[in-house]
C-alpha cells in the first residue's frame, strides 16, 4: 500500500449541501424585543464547545436604517476596546449580565442603539475589526461582522441556548409578527 | 580509633553485628558480605560480649555465657531448648539482622512469581523505618562522647549495609543478579516500618520543638507530621545533653518490637515502542473523545494502536488506561487524513515484564493496519533518550498539507450584495496570484507570515494568544471537471492552523488565502501529506 495512491481529490464532498463555516460549527440562538424594544432583535451563535458570539439578528432594525453608522465599543463606565484575558479560564474579562451593554451603533442621525449581550459570562474578545470597517456588521453579520466573543460555564451555556429561540422558533415569531402589521 | 573499643561499646549498647561495621565506618562491601568473620576480628577472641544480640546455637559443648545460664544439653527428660530470644538491634531494629529476613525473601518471592519477569537482573532499595535516623544520632552521639577522636560523618548508612548484606542474600534466594539501579531496570524496594515509631518520634516535639509543634498545629496542611526531611533537619542540631534530657532517653532505649516488611514491591523500568501512524479515516480522533464520560466517537487512533499490544500483553483495559501512554509528534483533527510517511509517535509501556519479539512486533503492526483506518508499518523498540526527539518535532518541524478548496464571490463586494457565499469558477489568474503572493521579503525563506488568534474552536480549553506563524510555500492548482475547486500544497511552520488560514476565521487570521487570491474561500478537506522528522530511528 502506497500513500501515493490517495489523492485529495478522493475528498470532494456533495456540492450541492455544502454548509457554510458559520453553519459548520455554530448553532443560531435568537432573542427578539429585548429590553421591550420593538425589533431590538439580537443572535448568538454557539459554538459546540460552547464558545458565543453575538450579532444582531436579520429582522434587527439595524438593518432597515440606511444612515451611515460607527461602532462604539466605549459604552460609558467601560471601554470594551480594553478587555484583556489571561490563561485558558480566561481570567479578567470584562464580566457580562444579560443587559451589560456591549457597544453602541452610533449614527449620522445622531440616534443610537445599544447592543445588549444577552447572557451571563465573561467577554473574551470584541471583534475590533467593526471599528475600521463598520460595514462588516450590516454585510456579513453571521461571520466577518460578529461583535464579539464571550464565555460562559457549561450550566449557563446550556441553560441560554435552551431559554433562547432556535432558528425554527425565531422565524416562526418574525413571520407571526409580519403578518400581525 | 579504636575499632575493637567502638565494636565492644556498640554491641553494649544493643547492635547486631552488621551495625557494629556501620559504626566503624567500613565501606567494602565484601566485608560486609562475610561480616561474621569481620566481627569476629573486633571482638575479644573467646569472650561473648554483655547484649549479644547473635542468636545462640545451644550446643553440647556449653558456651560460658554472660547471662550465667550454664545449658548441657544432656538430660533426656528436658525439653529440648528454644533458640534463645534474639534481642533487636538498637539502632536497624532488626534489619541488619539475618533472623528476620526469611520473612522479606518470601514477600519478594511472592511479587516477583505474580508478575514473572523476564530480566535476570536487578537492584534492590530499602524504604527504612524514619526512627532510625534518630536512633543512628543517638548512638553517634555516644559513641562521640565516649571516643574523642570519633568523627560523626564514620557511620555507614544503613542503605547501604543493606544492599550489601541482604542485597546479596536476596540474590541468592531468588537467583537473579544483583546490579545497581543504574544498571539493572527492575527494581525491588523492601518497605520496612517500625511500630513503636510514633511514640518514639514523639521526643522529637521536644528536641526540636519549633519545627514540629508548629505542624503539630497545622494538621490540615501538614498530613504527616514527621517526614524524612524534617526528622533530618532536626537530627543535625541535637547535642547528647538535649537527649540525654529527654525520658528514657539517657541511654539507647532497647527495642521491643522488631521492624516489618510491609510490602515487596517490584517495577521494572518502562520501555518505549516507536513507529508511525497513517490515518486514512475522516472520522477518527487521535484519543479517546469523552465529554463528560460519554464517548462522542467510537474508536480513536489511539485505542487501534493499543489493543493488539494490549492483547500480547494479556492487559486487561485498567491495564491499558494506567499502564500504556500514547506519545505523538503532535496530531490532526478528526476530519483530516494523515498521508505520506505517517506521523511519528511513540507508546510508553510501564512496568513490562518482557519484550515484544521482533515477530510479535510485526504482527501488532498488521493487526493495527487490517482494520484499514490506521496503517502503522513498522513499530520498533527505542529508548527513553530518542522521547524527547517526538517533542521536537511537534514544535518546530515544518508540515506539509494537501487542502481541498472552494472559490466563493470576489472581494470588493458592493454594499447590499449577499458576498462570500456563492461559488464562482476559479480562473488561471486566481491560480498565478495565490503562487506569487508573498507578504515577505524575495530572501525569506518563507512566502508569508501570518497572525493568528486562537482559533474559536480551541479557545473554550486555550488562552487567547495571537501567533505569529509562518508559510514557507503555498502551490495552487485547478480541479479538473470541477471548476469552483482547487487544491493547495502548503507547507508551514508546526503550529500552523491551516484551516483558518483558508477560511480566514473571520478575519481572526490575517494575512488569509483570501488576501492572496483576492476572494474568500472555505476549505473543504485537508490531509497532512508530511510530518518531516527522523523517526524512529534504529538503536
Amino acid at each position: 500500500m502506497k500513500t501515493m495512491d490517495f489523492n485529495i481529490l478522493d475528498s470532494i464532498p456533495d456540492l450541492d449541501n455544502l454548509k457554510t463555516f458559520t453553519e459548520r460549527y455554530f448553532s443560531k440562538r435568537y432573542l427578539i424585543n429585548v429590553d421591550g424594544i420593538k425589533n431590538n432583535d439580537m443572535m448568538i451563535m454557539f459554538h459546540s464547545n460552547r464558545i458565543a458570539l453575538l450579532s444582531l439578528a436579520p429582522s434587527h432594525s439595524f438593518f432597515s436604517k440606511n444612515e451611515n453608522y460607527k461602532i462604539n465599543f466605549n459604552v460609558g463606565k467601560i471601554d470594551r476596546l480594553n478587555n484583556s484575558v489571561k490563561g485558558k479560564s480566561k481570567k479578567g474579562g470584562q464580566l457580562l449580565s444579560p443587559k451589560s451593554v456591549i457597544c453602541k451603533i452610533e449614527f449620522s442621525d445622531e440616534s443610537v442603539f445599544e447592543v445588549p449581550c444577552c447572557m451571563k459570562g465573561t467577554l473574551v474578545e470584541v471583534n475590533e475589526e467593526l471599528v475600521q470597517n463598520p460595514l462588516l456588521l450590516k454585510n456579513m453579520p453571521d461571520s466577518d461582522g460578529f461583535i464579539a466573543i464571550m464565555l460562559a460555564s457549561i450550566a449557563i451555556s446550556e441553560a441560554t441556548k435552551s431559554e433562547l429561540l432556535t432558528h425554527e422558533e425565531y422565524i416562526k415569531c418574525i413571520d407571526c409578527s409580519v403578518n400581525k402589521e | 580509633m579504636d575499632n575493637k573499643a567502638i565494636v565492644k561499646f556498640c554491641k553494649e549498647v544493643g547492635c547486631c553485628d552488621i551495625c557494629c561495621l556501620r559504626y566503624l565506618g567500613l565501606k567494602n562491601p565484601a566485608t560486609y558480605e562475610n561480616y561474621k568473620e569481620y566481627i569476629h576480628k573486633y571482638t575479644e577472641s573467646g569472650v561473648e560480649v554483655e547484649n549479644n544480640s547473635e542468636e545462640q546455637q545451644i550446643t553440647s559443648n556449653s558456651v560460658d555465657n554472660i547471662n550465667g545460664n550454664t545449658d548441657v544439653n544432656g538430660c533426656d527428660d528436658e525439653p529440648p531448648k528454644k533458640k534463645k530470644k534474639i534481642s533487636i538491634c538498637v539502632s536497624c531494629f532488626g534489619i541488619l539482622q539475618e533472623e528476620n529476613w526469611s520473612e522479606c525473601f518470601n514477600m519478594v518471592k511472592e511479587t516477583l512469581e505474580k508478575k514473572r519477569y523476564e530480566c535476570s537482573t536487578f537492584a534492590c532499595a530499602l524504604s527504612a523505618p524514619i526512627a532510625t535516623l534518630l536512633r543512628d544520632k543517638a548512638i553517634i552521639l555516644h559513641l562521640s562522647d565516649a571516643f574523642k577522636d570519633y568523627k560523626e560523618d564514620t557511620l555507614t548508612p544503613l542503605k547501604e549495609a543493606w544492599k550489601w548484606t541482604f542485597g546479596v542474600k536476596l540474590a541468592a534466594q531468588i537467583g537473579m543478579t544483583l546490579d545497581s539501579g543504574a544498571i539493572s531496570p527492575l527494581l525491588i524496594t523492601l518497605n520496612m516500618e517500625y511500630p513503636d515509631e510514633p511514640q518514639e518520634l514523639e521526643i522529637l516535639k521536644q528536641l526540636s520543638p519549633s519545627l514540629f509543634q508548629e505542624r503539630q498545629k497545622q494538621r490540615r496542611k501538614f498530613t504527616v507530621e514527621f517526614t524524612r526531611p524534617s526528622v533530618e533537619q532536626a537530627m543535625d542540631k541535637i547535642s547528647l545533653e538535649q537527649l540525654k534530657g529527654v525520658d528514657k532517653w539517657n541511654k539507647i532505649p532497647s527495642v521491643d518490637i522488631e521492624a516489618k516488611c510491609v510490602s515487596a514491591m517490584c517495577v521494572h523500568a518502562p520501555s518505549y515502542l516507536g513507529g508511525r501512524y497513517i490515518k486514512l479515516s475522516r472520522e477518527l480522533p487521535q484519543t479517546p473523545w469523552l465529554i463528560k464520560g460519554k464517548r462522542m466517537m467510537e474508536s480513536s487512533v489511539q485505542e487501534i494502536i493499543f489493543e493488539p499490544i494490549a492483547k500480547v500483553f494479556d492487559l486487561t483495559p485498567e491495564d491499558v488506561e494506567h499502564r500504556l501512554k500514547f506519545m505523538s509528534a503532535g496530531r490532526e483533527d478528526v476530519d483530516v487524513r494523515c498521508l505520506g510517511d505517517g506521523r511519528p509517535f511513540a507508546i510508553e509501556i510501564t512496568d513490562p515484564r518482557r519484550d515484544l519479539t521482533g515477530d510479535e512486533l510485526k504482527r501488532v503492526c498488521e493487526e493495527i493496519s487490517k482494520g484499514g483506518q490506521v496503517i502503522v508499518q513498522k513499530l520498533m523498540h527505542v529508548s527513553r533518550n530518542e522521547l524527547s526527539e517526538l517533542k521536537k518535532g511537534e514544535e518546530t518541524k515544518c508540515k506539509t498539507y494537501e487542502a481541498l478548496c472552494i472559490k466563493l464571490g470576489n472581494e470588493n463586494p458592493e454594499p447590499n450584495i449577499l458576498n462570500g457565499k456563492t461559488p464562482v469558477a476559479v480562473t488561471e489568474e486566481d491560480i498565478r496570484r495565490i503562487n506569487e503572493y508573498r507578504n515577505t521579503e524575495a530572501e525569506d525563506e518563507a512566502k508569508i507570515v501570518v497572525k493568528q488568534r486562537t482559533p474559536i474552536r480551541v479557545l473554550h480549553r486555550r488562552p487567547l494568544l495571537t501567533r505569529t506563524r509562518r508559510i514557507y510555500d503555498v502551490v495552487a492548482r485547478r480541479v479538473p471537471d470541477y471548476p469552483q475547486l482547487f487544491t493547495l500544497t502548503i507547507r508551514t511552520e508546526a503550529g500552523t492552523y491551516v484551516k483558518e488560514w483558508c477560511h480566514g476565521e473571520f478575519g481572526r487570521t490575517t494575512p488569509s488565502l483570501r488576501d492572496a487570491a483576492g476572494f474568500r474561500a472555505d476549505i473543504l478537506a485537508l490531509d497532512v501529506t508530511a510530518v518531516l522528522l527522523d523517526w524512529p530511528r534504529p538503536q
